[in-house]
């Protein structure tokens, strides 16, 4: 992954200690100091929609995982947890794919860098692991908002370094192994690896591609994807968005890929009452 | 004979702790003690609230089967016709079993279904006390939501576009039918019910 630069953050990203700490060490190490970074309240504005839906979902501020999670910090949670581990989950919340880049139940192995995103991850086990630290996934709707930001504006779709960084990656097979966290260069509000490390699970995945009529479920929603996705598509020129989508309608919550990682999120906590 | 069931009494002691408790001492171990099988829905962390403001862990319909559907109370369209046809899938069964079989439905509307309102919603209906009804937070709905294969999604009115999916549930909360769609399938739906009531009087703690 030579196109991924080690980027040094703006001087008025509050992400100095955030770096430090990510100069040469490990998975957890890396989530020290600052492990989430604030996303300003905005607008989400889904590229396909119902012509019922509204042109653009309000977000709340909320706070976001800097990093995706590394394979050391899941290797912690199926320590703690003996369920999630390989041998022992239950198949009803993750398949045949899960962890199996890993050599061993707790040992990640050479395909699984401490410091690198943890992949084939059911969203099951990713929510189960969000719970653990008390956190939760982010929405559908929050992680776009949160993805949508450049390097340097809030709409990175018109910053031109932004989308050769998003393009280069989309046209790039996924490496074998992944590289660290550590990589991934930060974005406007501060979150890394956005883009360009994986894709990530989001909340609410399943509703992607359910419109006005879900009463005949999955074979239906593939068929709008095709005419119907283009023809109420609100800016198609958005290519990495489509691709989302229609990674996300393929999806399964039992099953994981290995190109696909999570983070979390969490609510921010309500303003204080003034006095 | 005498020393062979000594031995065989006495190997859970040696194989592992573990089984020693199940099977050595005591009376056999309570159903809900046992593990649950691997495909039990029961298994999932999330838990619900149910029309009186109690706390609700899906486990506890562990013995009984069910029925369970998921809803939104405000619903126009489909949920009434949902509701009678769980209606009539009980009454397809014969009395005895009628009793033990538990009609599950919950709503994912997580803002506007609170408590009390799921408690109108059984007044209004006439539910006895077969009938569970249930809320909970978004972090659950969306579990369980997942677990029955339902998709659902709020519309900007405040509606629910969703699946209609009627799932039947074994006395240890495994998926042994689902009926889709707003129409037939209910013989189906009750044979599917009758079978769990029978598979879990063969074996109560299987």
């Amino acid at each position: 992954m030579p196109r991924r630069r080690l980027c040094f953050p703006r001087p008025l990203r509050p992400l100095l200690a955030v770096l430090g700490l990510a100069l040469g060490m490990g998975g957890h190490a890396l989530r020290g100091g600052e492990a989430s970074v604030i996303i300003p309240a905005g607008d989400y504005r889904p590229i396909t929609r119902a012509t019922s839906d509204p042109e653009a979902i309000a977000v709340a501020a909320f706070l976001l995982d800097i990093l995706p999670i590394t394979n050391a910090e899941f290797l912690a949670f199926v320590t703690a947890h003996p369920q999630w581990r390989r041998s022992r989950v239950s198949p009803l919340f993750a398949d045949e794919t899960y962890l199996r880049h890993w050599t061993g139940d707790l040992d990640p192995g050479p395909a699984a860098p401490a410091d690198a995103p943890v992949i084939n991850i059911s969203w099951f086990a990713a929510r189960a692991y969000a719970r653990a630290q008390t956190k939760r996934l982010p929405t559908l709707a929050e992680w776009e908002l949160a993805a949508a930001a450049g390097y340097t504006t809030p709409v990175g779709r018109d910053e031109p370094a932004f989308k050769q960084d998003l393009y280069t990656w989309l046209s790039a097979p996924t490496p074998e192994v992944l590289p660290s966290v550590a990589t991934a260069r930060a974005t406007l509000h501060g979150a890394r690896g956005l883009h360009g490390l994986v894709w990530e699970w989001v909340d609410d995945f399943d509703t992607a591609m359910v419109t006005g009529e879900s009463r005949a479920d999955v074979a239906t929603d593939q068929n709008l994807f095709c005419g119907g996705a283009a023809a109420s598509a609100t800016d198609p020129g958005d290519y990495a968005a489509f691709m989302r989508q229609a990674l996300r309608s393929s999806l399964k919550a039992r099953q994981g890929t290995s190109s696909l990682g999570f983070r979390c999120a969490t609510d921010l906590p309500p303003p204080s009452d003034q006095p | 004979m005498k020393t062979s069931a000594l031995f065989l009494t006495l190997l859970p002691l040696l194989v592992s702790p573990s089984l020693r408790a199940a099977d050595a001492c005591c009376p056999p171990a309570l159903p809900a003690e046992a593990p649950l099988p691997a495909a039990s829905i029961y298994q999932t962390e999330v838990d619900f609230t149910t029309d009186v403001d109690t706390p609700f862990h899906l486990a506890e319909l562990r013995g009984h089967p069910v029925a369970l559907v998921m809803f939104f109370s405000t619903c126009a369209y489909a949920c009434p016709a949902t509701v009678a046809d769980l209606a009539r899938i009980r009454e397809k069964l014969p009395e005895a079993d009628r009793t033990l079989t538990r009609i599950v439905m919950v709503s994912f509307d997580t803002e506007r279904d609170i408590v009390a309102v799921l408690r109108q919603f059984r007044e209004s209906r006439a539910l006895d006390a077969n009938w569970v009804l249930l809320r909970g937070a978004d972090d659950s709905v969306r579990e369980l939501a997942a677990l029955l294969g339902v998709k659902f999604k709020r519309e900007a009115d405040g509606n629910f576009a969703h699946s209609n999916l009627i799932t039947i549930l074994s006395a240890e909360g495994e998926i042994v039918h689902q009926r889709a769609g707003l129409t037939g399938g209910l013989n189906e739906a009750a044979a599917a019910l009758l079978g769990a009531v029978r598979s879990g009087e063969k074996s109560p703690d299987a």
